[in-house]
């Protein structure tokens, strides 16, 4: 490439834009920046919450004073100053028309192409939590999906509706002290989603969460549960964007799932948090704790994920395969460039007999930036007949990059059987030429092979999602080529 | 029940950037000056831990060639670095392991490339019986300098004790990209297939154990230069197989 097109690539990437990188002037409530027992004692009081949620929360925050950052990952993790985050971010109801949509959010969500009221005519009918900053502001299809007996709805509205069921499965997955994110996100969480779908119900729409970040100088702490009670099915995803701003910005989410015997649950990422500009500046911290239990018999549960997002990225969606015969997925492609950093993975515990899992990780990184895949395979005394599968591969554009594979397999059982592997590899000059030489430009030749690469775990995704998906592995790595 | 992410062990090198440790020196250290070659066997219980460098820096277009053979009632302790520090050079690290009993036996080897076009393999196979516990730590860095380098990582290994376990973390750390890397580990069972074969044809089942051990083990074995030792070497394993199967 000589030196007139590198210019112009040069130019290409400093004028990218981030297209959800847009702030939605919306008069807002905040509590005071900080943390302490004070601040979690008003967010609970404004949310209206029981005493049991509140002693949940001063527990959670308990430990997590007792606690240290993680220091282990292979990450450059700036020093985070928690009381200089507001934790409650409220956009302002108004008072002559409580129930309604506020329509400024409601153009910030069309905008990203999230519909926040129901459109019946749409082709492929998804229903939609919307979260804005520290709130739901509209969940979508309620109504319809309330006549097969599933519960849809923000986390807070589950807290005043079905008590009950938040009690017994809350942090039944993850507990309070689990790590310190998740300990943090346990005293401060705000809202999320609740999903519940009951015995023998096939979910007849996808569900969708949309997590969106507004306000400046505060986090994101939401809190998904999911239950799927047995022989139920459902396939969820989750969507999030946040603005351009030159301040780091902390996203701590917690994610439990539970998935009762045969039931079948599908849960999809399409992480996209502005991930800072070309100099590093910026960008979201995504630091969040997945993790679904298999615990019934034949149970599944699928992973699929394409982080393309956040400046840092420290995530590793797992599954605990208690029932036999449960089996578990986890499909991901992790796209960094500039300086956005990833440190993700899975962990896959087998815990039952003949219990199974699949792991499928692609990561891309270019320009500075640094992708590891970090997982365990643990096979626990009772995994007799266990079978595990990993798949590893990393493709590096450009010489200034780092792709690390850190996997952690454990045996404690001589029947079950695991494997892993692992390539390493950048994009060949022949595959390169083969393109070039047919018409097609440098980038869009990246392009192309980038998506054969990542084919595998793309094909996973929902439709709604595979076409955006798709859009923005292009976007992640523009400029990237040089 | 729940695991938490502290189960991970901690990065080898700096967070998230290359961070590289000083080349060895001192006592422990092997050098191999440039364009020369260094093959040497090691075995278990025969030898003292001592006699194993604690580190190897290889100059540039050296060679070295390093095979472990680690036999029951040894709870053997290898940790190895390999420094890379010049163009063009080789390693090749080959080792099994057999353990039983008690056993316990720790496998860390550091690969570092600093330089371009240096290449590394490793091997190591393991067969775990009894109460045995074997751990593989094996670290492969590719500085970022070190374009054209190819670096293979291989590690498998039978359990066949109810009560044995093992731990494999192989770890590729990259920050070079013109660079043919690979790893894969696997964790097992004796195939059942191969067995049945064996047993329909009329062989022992202990014979047909032996046998699947011994071909398991074989690449490790193969790579003795030395004829004399090779063959000696065979029979002790041969021997320690048949124990480790239990029949």
């Amino acid at each position: 490439m000589d030196e007139r097109e590198e210019e112009q690539l040069l130019q290409q990437i400093t004028t990218r834009e981030y297209k959800e990188g847009f702030v939605t002037d919306v008069r807002q409530d905040f509590i005071p920046k900080g943390l302490n027992e004070d601040i979690i004692r008003t967010i609970s009081a404004r949310k209206e919450e029981p005493a049991w949620l509140l002693e949940f929360r001063l527990d959670a925050f308990r430990r997590w004073q007792r606690m240290e950052m993680p220091r282990w990952p292979h990450l450059d993790l700036p020093e985070i100053d928690f009381q200089n985050i507001i934790y409650y971010a409220a956009p302002r109801k108004d008072a002559d028309r409580p129930k309604e949509i506020d329509p400024k959010l409601e153009e910030t969500f069309e905008k990203l192409g999230i519909p926040v009221r129901e459109r019946a005519a749409l082709a492929g009918v998804v229903a939609v939590d919307a979260v804005f900053d520290s709130v739901s502001v509209a969940t979508t299809f309620r109504a319809s999906l309330a006549e097969k007996g599933i519960i849809f709805c923000s986390f807070s509205e589950a807290v005043k509706e079905h008590p009950d069921l938040v009690r017994k499965y809350l942090a039944s997955v993850v507990p309070p002290g689990d790590n310190y994110f998740a300990a943090l996100n346990s005293a401060v969480f705000s809202d999320g989603s609740f999903c519940y779908i009951p015995k023998g119900v096939k979910c007849p729409m996808e569900l969708s969460s949309y997590f969106r970040i507004n306000a400046a100088g505060t986090g994101q702490f939401e809190r998904t549960l999911i239950v799927a009670d047995e022989g139920s099915s459902v396939s969820y995803m989750e969507g999030c964007t946040a603005p351009m701003r030159d301040e780091q910005q902390l996203h701590a989410a917690v994610v439990e799932i539970i998935v009762e015997k045969d039931a079948d649950v599908k849960y999809s990422t399409v992480q996209n948090w502005y991930p800072g500009d070309e100099q590093g500046r910026g960008g979201i911290l995504n630091l969040v704790t997945k993790r679904g239990l298999c615990r019934g018999e034949g149970s599944h549960l699928s992973w699929t994920q394409v982080e393309t997002g956040s400046a840092v990225t420290w995530k590793y969606p797992s599954t605990i395969l208690q029932g036999d015969h449960s089996s578990s997925e986890f499909y991901s492609v992790a796209v960094t460039n500039h300086f956005q950093q990833a440190d993700t993975g899975t962990k896959m515990i087998h815990q039952g007999r003949d219990t199974r899992s699949r792991i499928v990780s692609k990561g891309i990184s270019a320009g500075r930036s640094q992708n590891s895949y970090r997982g365990l395979v643990r096979m626990g005394p009772g995994a007799a007949g266990a079978r595990n599968f990993s798949q590893c591969d990393s493709l590096l554009i450009g010489s200034l990059c780092g792709a690390h594979t850190f996997p952690d397999i454990r045996s404690l059982n001589p029947s079950a059987v695991v494997e892993h592997e692992a390539t390493t590899s950048k994009i060949s000059d022949e595959q390169l030429f083969y393109c070039t030489q047919r018409g097609l430009t440098a980038e869009d030749a990246v392009g192309l092979i980038v998506n054969g690469y990542a084919q595998e775990v793309l094909s996973r995704l929902p439709m709604e999602f595979a076409v955006e998906a798709r859009a923005l592995l292009q976007v992640s790595l523009e400029g990237s080529v040089g | 029940m729940v695991s938490s992410n502290s189960d991970f062990a901690p990065a080898s090198a700096g967070h998230g950037r290359y961070a590289p440790f000083p080349v060895p020196s001192g006592s422990g250290v092997v050098r191999v000056p440039a364009g020369t070659s260094l093959q040497r066997v090691f075995v278990f219980p025969d030898m003292c831990p001592d006699d194993v460098p604690a580190a190897l820096v290889l100059a540039q277009e050296a060679k070295a060639d390093l095979v472990f053979v680690v036999l029951p009632g040894s709870s053997a302790r290898i940790p190895l670095t390999v420094d890379l520090a010049g163009p063009e050079a080789q390693v090749r690290l080959r080792g099994l392991f057999l353990s039983d009993g008690e056993d316990e036996v720790r496998i860390t080897v550091t690969v570092h490339h600093r330089h371009p076009h240096c290449q590394s393999r490793q091997l190591f196979n393991g067969i775990l019986a009894g109460k045995a516990r074997g751990t593989f730590h094996g670290t492969v860095i590719v500085a970022p300098d070190a374009q054209g380098t190819e670096a293979y990582q291989e590690n498998h290994n039978i359990i066949l004790g109810e009560a044995a376990r093992m731990e494999t973390q192989p770890v590729l750390e990259i920050y070079a990209d013109d660079v043919k890397c690979s790893h894969g580990a696997t964790v097992g069972a004796l195939d059942e297939n191969e067995h049945f074969y064996m047993r329909s044809r009329g062989i022992p089942e202990a014979e047909a154990r032996v046998l699947q051990i011994l071909s398991f083990l074989s690449p490790v074995l193969d790579a003795i230069p030395d004829e004399e030792q090779r063959a000696a070497l065979t029979a002790r394993v041969e021997e320690a197989a048949l124990r480790c199967t239990g029949l």
